[in-house]
């Protein structure tokens, strides 16, 4: 016998206020956990989500005339054809260090054409690359699948009065409509969309790049490091992180953590002032019993002690179940929250049952001092 | 020399508004090895003068010692580590912790010891042993009589071999066959050395002890000496004569 087991058989003995002490920790911890949790989860699926959103990198020649954002381009004839950057850089920017944390590498060339009589802008991308770097776009028609075939924009088809299945001429060439994209209002809209190499034969520059387009995944958002990488690999490039993209992804992310800790510090607070009041009414109903352990020798150091034993039992099975059962809860009920797949995160449930374990001792304190001040004569007598 | 010592000893509870004396000026000084009875009636002070000598509580005025230690020099942690040493404490109501077995109600006091739980387990034991209670260690309060509670309570007494006991009513809650058992084992352990002070209702309790005083409103009314007491002196009742 001594004071951890005395506190034991106290817990067993009063089951139902034991559980009921517990409760608030429970439902607080297992809160605090599946919040957490499935923030966590979410915030790699809204991570993910971002990641797949188009580049967050643009790799442009430092000396090209050209202002790129598609938007303002004015591409004059002939006068793009000599882009500085080559095919041969698309392998310098994927052997940097960071190379792991880039998803994408996309280079295009645009050119302005002659096309059926009216002046417009080609775009070269390789076909492979549309689905990860135009995820948004929409095709009429089919996709491109073969040399020789080419997108419209939907202003462009309009222009041209062509659709899936029309030609058109160009460079002493004949052209296929594979399809027309859905208005994105973009600049793309007014362009036609080829193969990289058609586009490139269109100029006369079999290896030419107009600009890189990169998308680093952002586990940690190392972008800054990438675009200092890339720079150093291409001397001759300008290198720029798209801010905007990466900052409101960020911002998003963000956003996420602080809802779950703002919920999560809501529930612990209700959670602790269960215990605080669930152990002081314990203490007011056990004054007899607090009185003859005064009686036969307890110090005052020995009732706190058996207090914070008790509670610290409770606390600790309350947030361990409460944090095994936040993170089933946070499994099954992640995919509803946009994570894909649910996982059990281990450090909520460490995290939370030290929270647990924390709020049982800081609820107990008021209601430990308060049996220790508690005169062992009254408490004899209140029979 | 008086091993317990009494001196000018005043209590009053409450402040202002509902003050009650519940002592005023009592002097009384218990050689080892006394075994006074203390009787008066109802409301009359008993408890408070045995909550005060257990340093239950300390008195509002006067100076109470034992064993020459003035009990107001203690702080309250210390002085609950003196009254585990040197008293024992049995209640009317036996103030047993109903969720415990005999034997773990008897460890109670040994929780705050440094021994080893075989150590404590073997002390209970004996100490169940010595008080008639073999082969019932293992049970609840609820599964024995109120005899045997008292038995229990009286052993968990005992635990660190106090030199005193004081014990108030031990047997009000109990037939008088069941009674004289009790007081036969506090004859017992009068005999074995210990310096006993009981509370009790009944007239013919008075006879086992050395020493009869009688409070009457918070006052010393009568204090007679009944016998010689000679220290680990054989029982004046023989132990065994009730059982
Ligand atoms: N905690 C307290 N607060 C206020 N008054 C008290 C308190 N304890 C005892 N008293 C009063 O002090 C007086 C003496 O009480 P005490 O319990 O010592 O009497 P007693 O002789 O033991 O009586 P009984 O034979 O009924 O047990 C009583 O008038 C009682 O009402
Ligand atoms: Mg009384």
């Amino acid at each position: 016998m001594n004071i951890r087991k005395l506190a034991w058989k106290n817990l067993f003995r009063r089951k139902s206020r034991a559980v009921f002490t517990g409760l608030g920790i429970f439902l607080g911890i297992g809160t605090f956990v599946a919040i957490s949790s499935i923030t966590m989860r979410m915030e790699g699926a809204v991570r993910d989500k971002l990641d797949k959103f188009g580049a967050n990198i643009l790799v442009t020649p430092r000396t090209e005339q050209l202002s790129l954002g598609f938007g303002d381009i004015s591409l004059g004839g002939t006068q793009v054809a000599h882009a500085r950057l080559t095919g041969e850089d698309e392998r310098s920017i994927r052997s940097i260090a960071l190379s792991d944390r880039l998803r994408m590498v996309v280079p295009y060339f645009l050119t302005a054409a002659d096309t059926s009589g009216k002046n417009l802008v080609w775009m070269g991308i390789r076909p492979k690359d549309i689905v990860e770097s135009r995820p948004w776009w929409k095709v009429q028609g089919a996709e491109l699948s073969a040399p020789g075939e080419i997108l419209l924009g939907s202003e462009a088809a309009v222009a041209l009065d062509k659709g899936p299945g029309g030609t058109v001429e160009s460079g002493g060439k004949t052209f296929r409509v594979a399809g027309v994209l859905q208005p994105t209002g973009e600049k793309e809209d007014g362009m036609i969309i080829a193969g990289l190499d058609d586009v490139r034969l269109l100029a006369g520059s079999p290896d030419g790049v107009t600009f890189f387009e990169v998308a680093a995944l952002c586990k940690d958002c190392p972008v800054e490091g990438i675009v200092a990488e890339i720079g150093t690999k291409l001397p001759g490039a300008k290198v720029s992180a798209i801010r905007s993209v990466v900052e409101s992804r960020k911002a998003a992310v963000d956003q996420f953590r602080r809802l779950g800790f703002g919920v999560s510090a809501i529930v612990l607070t209700i959670g602790g002032l269960m215990v605080f009041v669930t152990i002081m009414g314990n203490v007011q109903e056990r004054t007899r019993e607090i009185g003859i352990l005064r009686a036969v020798g307890f110090r005052k150091r020995s009732i706190r002690a058996l207090l914070f034993w008790e509670t610290g039992w409770i606390a600790l099975a309350a947030s361990v179940s409460g944090g095994i059962l936040g993170s089933v809860a946070a499994f099954a009920g992640a995919p509803l929250f946009g994570a894909e797949r649910g996982r059990i995160e281990v450090l909520p449930i460490l995290v939370g049952t030290a929270i647990g374990l924390a709020l049982g001792l800081l609820g107990t304190l008021p209601p430990s001092r308060r049996a220790a001040a508690l005169s062992p004569t009254e408490a004899i007598r209140s029979l | 020399m008086s091993f317990i010592t009494l001196e000018n000893v005043s209590m009053t509870y409450g402040s202002n508004g509902t003050r009650t004396t519940a002592l005023s000026g009592v002097s009384l000084s218990i050689g080892e090895g006394e075994y006074a009875v203390i009787t008066g009636e109802s409301g009359s002070g008993k408890s408070t003068l045995l909550c005060l000598l257990g340093g239950l509580q300390l008195p509002t005025e006067g100076r109470i010692s034992i064993s020459g230690t003035d009990l107001s020099t203690f702080s309250a942690d210390n002085l609950a580590g003196f009254r585990g040493r040197t008293i024992g404490f049995v209640f009317q109501a036996y103030h047993l912790l109903p969720y415990l077995t005999a034997r773990e109600n008897v460890m109670v006091p040994m929780a705050i010891d440094k021994k080893s739980s075989r150590e404590k387990i073997e002390r209970a034991y004996t100490l169940l042993e010595s008080v008639g209670l073999s082969g019932k260690e293992e049970r609840l309060p609820s599964q024995l009589s109120g005899g045997e509670c008292q038995r229990v309570a009286i052993a968990r007494a005992l635990v660190h071999d106090p030199p005193i006991l004081l014990a108030d009513e031990p047997t009000g809650n109990l037939d008088s066959a069941t009674g004289d058992q009790i007081l036969d084992l506090f004859s017992k352990l009068h005999g074995a050395g210990k310096t006993i002070l009981m509370v009790t209702h009944n007239r013919w309790n008075i006879e086992r002890g050395t020493r009869s005083v009688l409070l009457r409103d918070g006052r010393i009314a009568e204090d007679n000496p009944l016998r010689p007491v000679h220290r680990a002196s054989r029982p004046a009742v023989p132990a065994q004569a009730g059982g």
